[in-house]
């Protein structure tokens, strides 16, 4: 009952469309504005929510203004009545001459216009962002190539959830746009999309519905929500389906089974090398509470061993990866040696069995430093100046092997007299990096200030980094928008004076190479716990054995001291262990770490569930895999998901969209086309439920066909007489509703033109051809058996053969070129044979 | 010798004498001069149906038939019965005629029939000292030609031209024949000693031939009933008059024939010349008999356009007795109906998709305009 006011009102207006079409020019008024303000809402509520895949909030205001300019323009040129492609062309130029306003004013003829420079300029852009996406993790410093990257997509998106809204009149879809940029940070942020983004998302989005609803200026997009009283139940399907998606697709796609989507392990569920920036990835695996990627070790060090897998050495650039020398690498670790001269009296020789597990990585983790690996399967290499083991062509997983490493044994005087200049090892680990920030010079500067020796200041760093001012946290980093690495992370880091490992790490490494130092950060597993089981090891006994897993992850700096080689050091307070020649005489042993790593864990106490994948610890990438990047993966990844869906789904919108487009499409409403329109889908509807049309047939042939045909006329039940009655009063309504339809459509298409088209029938809106087709519809669907009726939803053969006919027309094009070619062949052929006859006769 | 006979002798029609027209013989109900207009659907769906009704209380379980007799009337086309003796085609044809308030004559074609006869002399009349034209038994609305085949090739092809033209030429005078004008002939397919079959140039000019075909069970024991005591033609009243027969005829005249309609009948009759089991397809002019018989089918049918279905509905009877078959068709027994219907059954129907495609990209179009 309540549709009918609503159906007439969406009516009232369209027998006067043509008529009214002037008077009603200056009225489109609010309308535009209005819709082109919620989407811009939408669309900035949904940048909100890049904030911490970008870091700070720089980047916000040129975001702004792109969408402001792209939206208003389009709102602009719709005020104007322009046609719809060109208000969205409009769109398009306006992100154009926005964007390079924005980012290319300099290379620009008069600031707008582009030029070749402009392009120059543009692909430097391109370039930029295209390596902050490969190389680093989020949050991304906002620099310009990755803004204006952002710019354009937002602006793109602008036109796109514009052109679905508006002259498609989908405004409902159009949140697959506000969604798309959403899916970003939620893939990629810990704490997923956030509060204030998806407030502005859903406001944006429920102001686009309404003022669709409210504004529409036909009766189009205003019918839409109460076409039918089937909504409700509509709606609870959709819900139920959205639901039983959301369900589904986290378990489908790998990684979703966490709250905060732990990077690195999606789609690759296998545990192949993930190839990852193994200081992308250390964040991740600390704030992972469960103990995947567990090693296990057994020794008989008498101080506590860390595992070392990598070094990174180079500071300069956004983002720090290891420093593969793969021109130097020698292969084969049997025997191993360091690279320089090794002065110190005493060498503390150990024996170590590591067995990796499911351990992944192309990098083999082993105490520093190792003189012989044994027991590996594949080939590996190894890098004498930092002697970090690769694989060549295998990796870490399932690996046993027992590793020789000596250490000098040092102590505080040892390195105190350490003085002499630096020599021999590489240039690239003393050059302090070219743009080291302020406030790191200034810190460096201000605490080493009272130091004389190297060993003063390496120990004056530490005790500043272990001090009271710094406190671990692994939250911190994320929330203040400095997680990751770099230079301007760690200016973040000495700012807000929190983080974990990582940060502690490369600050003392980074001081120490401004203080003079050479140094470098070793990734790899602090000492983890006693199993209380023991290993049996030739010539060695039973050693005890250890256990690390990925909460050990762990990075220190290592500071070279001439003719002691590499000496590692720990600023991580409450993490790993101070080695005894770096304990400050007066704390001593009360910073030390009992060696439980109680303080691993993040304390906020929330604890997610633990993962149910195996989830191999990403640790450093290989040179060959350098290219992956979790962002592009995942993207991919739920482009994929997406694309999968949209094919399973694509024949049943495709038919969906064609039906309402045929009964409801403006050209039905005119009543031009009406008849021909709904004939069609009343055929493409027959041919769903196996009631196909044949070409030679009449439509009057075809009608009755249909509606003599069991999928429109059920058999009646032998059995069940009083069933009968409701069964063909309803088949009877559709015959009823087949026959208007083929009269309709016979004398539209046969009938004298000029009374299929005078005024008084065009002007009014047949509703009646859509409740035809629904009275035929619902007759088929009662008909037919549960797998038909899925067969005509989902792949329906209308759409089907269609397409079968459009991909096959190609071949049969090439075959018919094929067939006259031969015969054209043959003729000539022909022709020759009896022309040569004839000259042989002649 | 009397060759035929008047059904309405009160009517008879006698030249007359200083009024006779010379170049619109008088005969039947001649409208003289003015056109009835076309009617209304109503007033033409109740004559047609008035007509079709008083033909079925004589002929029982011969409506088809009975229709398609009067599809041909009002297509202005002439009809061939052709079946075994003796199972009512001269009643159909005696009834149709009877139905309608108009003059009928009966030729009954024997070998010694002369042109004359059928087409009318000049004859001096002594007491006015001129000639006076005499017309034929083709002077009539209806002429019944019965057992035409019984007739010499000149006697035929004398009717045969009345029919073509519409008008009898003697000594140089041209006679109108009257309108409506309809020719039914009946041919007997058994029996063919000592006949001459009508060629297939002159079955050309009928536009549809039925074979009446037994009548069923029920049918044959009501005919026994019926037909026991008093001739059914007896009780037959005329209906119609011919002025609303001529009505009705220029009402389907004005049936509306759409491209694709005419463009489907072409194809059926290209379709014919084409196929592999027909010696001699469709001709031009029966494709304009088609279309006429489809036109009186849809205005028969209550409408004012044509249907590719009215071209299928009549397109057998229309068009099998021109065809001639293949001698292999012959050979695997196929027959001209067959054939047709083969030929219709492969054609498609004529733009279908494609205009609906055209619609459903102007409906696009459309979409993609400002919306109002």
């Amino acid at each position: 009952m309540t549709l009918a006011p609503q159906r007439q009102t969406g009516a009232a207006p369209q027998p006067s469309t043509a008529a009214s079409e002037p008077r009603r020019r200056p009225g489109a008024g609010a309308y535009p504005w209005a819709m082109s303000g919620a989407v811009a809402v939408a669309v900035i509520g949904a940048a909100v929510s890049l904030n911490g895949v970008l870091r700070g909030w720089a980047w916000f205001l040129p975001v702004l203004t792109t969408i402001l300019v792209v939206s208003l323009t389009m709102a602009g040129l719709r005020a104007l009545r322009a046609q719809p492609l060109l208000v969205t062309l409009g769109g398009f130029v306006s992100l154009l001459f926005i964007l390079i306003f924005t980012f290319f004013r300099r290379d620009s003829i008069a600031g707008f216009i582009p030029s070749d420079a402009t392009m120059t300029s543009l692909g430097r852009h391109l370039r930029r962002a295209s390596e902050t996406v490969l190389s680093e993790s989020s949050p991304v410093a906002p620099n310009a190539g990755i803004v204006l990257v952002t710019c354009a997509a937002l602006g793109l998106v602008v036109i796109l959830i514009d052109a679905l809204a508006l002259p498609l009149g989908m405004p409902a879809t159009s949140g697959l746009g506000l969604l798309a940029v959403l899916v970003v940070p939620a893939m990629i942020k810990p704490q997923s999309v956030g509060l204030a983004g998806f407030l502005g998302t859903a406001t944006g989005f429920l102001l686009i519905l309404a003022c669709s609803q409210w504004f529409a200026p036909d009766a189009r997009v205003q019918a839409d929500t109460a076409r039918n009283p089937g909504q409700i139940k509509r709606a609870a399907m959709t819900g139920a389906v959205a639901l039983v998606a959301t369900l589904v697709l986290q378990l489908v796609i790998p990684g979703f089974d966490q709250g905060t989507f732990p990077q690195g392990s999606r789609l690759n569920p296998w545990a192949s090398s993930s190839g990852l920036n193994p200081m992308i990835s250390l964040g991740n695996s600390l704030r992972r509470p469960s103990g995947d990627g567990r090693i296990t070790y057994a020794t008989n060090a008498t101080t506590p061993l860390y595992l070392r897998s990598v070094t990174v050495d180079r500071f300069d650039g956004e983002a720090w990866s290891p420093d593969d020398r793969n021109s130097s690498r020698r292969t084969g670790p049997g025997r191993m040696e360091v690279g320089h001269e090794m002065l110190a009296p005493e060498q503390v020789r150990q024996v170590t069995v590591v067995n990796t597990g499911d351990f992944t990585s192309p990098y083999l983790p082993v105490p520093y430093a190792p003189e012989a690996v044994n027991g590996l399967t594949g080939r590996w290499s190894w890098d004498p100046a930092t002697l970090s083991i690769r694989g060549t062509d295998t990796n870490s997983r399932n690996q046993q092997y027992l590793v020789r490493s000596s250490a000098p044994k040092l102590t505080t005087e040892l390195l105190d007299g350490s003085s002499a200049p630096v020599r021999g090892i590489p240039d690239e680990f003393i050059r302090p990096p070219a743009n080291v920030p302020e406030v790191v010079r200034t810190t460096a500067d201000s605490v080493t200030s009272d130091s004389r020796t190297a060993y003063e200041k390496a120990m004056a760093i530490q005790r500043y980094l272990r001090g009271g001012a710094f406190t671990y946290s692994l939250e911190s980093p994320v929330q203040g928008g400095y997680d990751g690495n770099g230079l301007s992370v760690l200016a973040d880091f000495l700012t807000q004076k929190s983080g974990y490992c990582i940060h502690f790490a490369s600050a003392m490494a980074v001081m120490a190479r401004v203080e003079g130092i050479p140094s470098r950060i070793a990734v790899g597993y602090a000492p983890g716990r006693l199993t209380g089981a023991t290993v049996s090891v030739a010539g060695q006994g039973a050693l005890p054995e250890f256990e690390v897993d990925a909460r050990d992850a762990h990075a220190w700096p290592e500071l070279y001291f001439q003719g002691l080689g590499w000496v590692p050091f720990e600023p991580t307070p409450s993490r790993g262990q101070v080695p005894p020649y770096a304990q400050d005489s007066s704390s001593g042993g009360a910073s030390t770490n009992d060696g439980t790593n109680d303080g691993l864990l993040p304390t906020n106490g929330a604890t997610p569930p633990p993962a149910t994948t195996p989830d191999p610890l990403p640790l450093p990438g290989g040179g060959e895999a350098r290219a992956g990047n979790q962002t592009v993966a995942m993207l991919y990844g739920a482009a994929g998901g997406l694309l999968l869906v949209l094919i399973a789904t694509a024949p049943r919108m495709v038919r969906t969209g064609l039906r309402s487009r045929r009964l409801r499409g403006p050209a039905a409403r005119t009543g031009q086309a009406a008849a021909p329109l709904a004939w069609a889908e009343l055929r493409d509807l027959a041919t769903d439920y196996g009631v196909r049309p044949l070409p030679s047939e009449t439509p009057r042939a075809f009608s009755a066909r249909l509606s003599s045909s069991p999928a429109l006329r059920p058999a009646p039940h032998p059995n069940a007489p009083d069933a009968r009655a409701p069964r063909s009063s309803g088949h009877l309504e559709a015959e009823t509703a087949v026959h208007g339809l083929t009269t309709a459509f016979e004398r539209h298409q046969y009938g004298r033109p000029a009374a299929a088209g005078p005024a008084g029938t065009a002007a009014s809106p047949d509703p009646r051809a859509a409740q035809e087709i629904a009275v035929v519809r619902k007759a088929l669907r009662r008909n037919a058996g549960l797998l038909g009726r899925l067969r005509a939803e989902w792949l329906p053969p209308s759409v089907m053969s269609r397409w079968g006919s459009l991909a096959g027309a190609p071949f049969r094009a090439v075959a018919r070129g094929v067939a006259r070619a031969g015969k054209a062949a043959a003729g000539s052929w022909t022709r020759a044979r009896d022309g040569l006859r004839r000259l042989r006769e002649g | 010798m009397e060759p035929h006979r008047r059904t309405r002798m009160d009517e008879e029609i006698v030249p007359g004498g200083k009024g006779f027209a010379e170049r619109a013989a008088h005969g039947g109900n001649q409208l003289n001069g003015h056109k009835p207009g076309p009617l209304g659907p109503q007033a033409f769906r109740a004559a047609s149906e008035r007509i079709l009704s008083a033909i079925n209380t004589v002929i029982d379980g011969k409506a088809e038939a009975a229709k398609l007799a009067l599809t041909v009337l009002l297509a202005q086309g002439h009809l061939l019965l052709e079946d075994v003796p003796g199972v009512g085609k001269t009643l159909l044809a005696k009834t149709l005629a009877r139905t309608i308030d108009c003059s009928v004559s009966r030729i009954q074609f024997t070998p010694d029939l002369l042109p004359s006869d059928v087409t009318g002399v000049s004859i001096y009349n002594q007491s006015s000292r001129q000639f006076e034209f005499r017309p034929g038994a083709v002077f009539a609305n209806v002429v019944i030609g019965d057992e035409i085949n019984r007739a010499s090739a000149k006697t035929q092809s004398a009717l045969l031209e009345c029919m073509e033209e519409h008008q009898v030429t003697v000594d140089g005078h041209s006679y109108k024949l009257a309108e409506p004008f309809m020719v039914v002939a009946t041919q007997n397919p058994i029996e063919m000693e000592g006949t001459y079959p009508l060629p297939e140039a002159q079955r050309d000019r009928f536009m549809a031939r039925i074979s009446m075909g037994y009548p069923d069970k029920e049918s044959e024991i009501e005919m026994l009933e019926t037909h026991q005591a008093t001739s059914p033609l007896a009780r037959v009243t005329s209906v119609v008059t011919s002025a609303d027969v001529a009505a009705m005829i220029a009402t389907v005249q004005q049936v509306y024939v759409s491209q694709s309609v005419k463009e489907y009948t072409v194809a059926v009759g290209r379709a014919t010349r084409d196929s592999a089991m027909l010696r001699l397809g469709a001709s031009p002019r029966s494709m304009l008999q088609l279309l006429r018989a489809a036109k009186a089918t849809a205005a028969l049918d209550g409408r004012d356009f044509v249907l590719p279905d009215d071209v299928v509905a009549v397109a057998e009877s229309v068009l099998a007795h021109r065809i001639i078959l293949d001698r292999k068709a012959v050979s695997t027994g196929e027959t001209p109906q067959s054939v047709i219907r083969g030929v219709l059954a492969k054609l498609p129907v004529s733009q279908e998709m494609t205009e609906s495609v055209h619609a459903s990209r102007q409906a696009r179009a459309a979409e993609l305009r400002p919306s109002r």
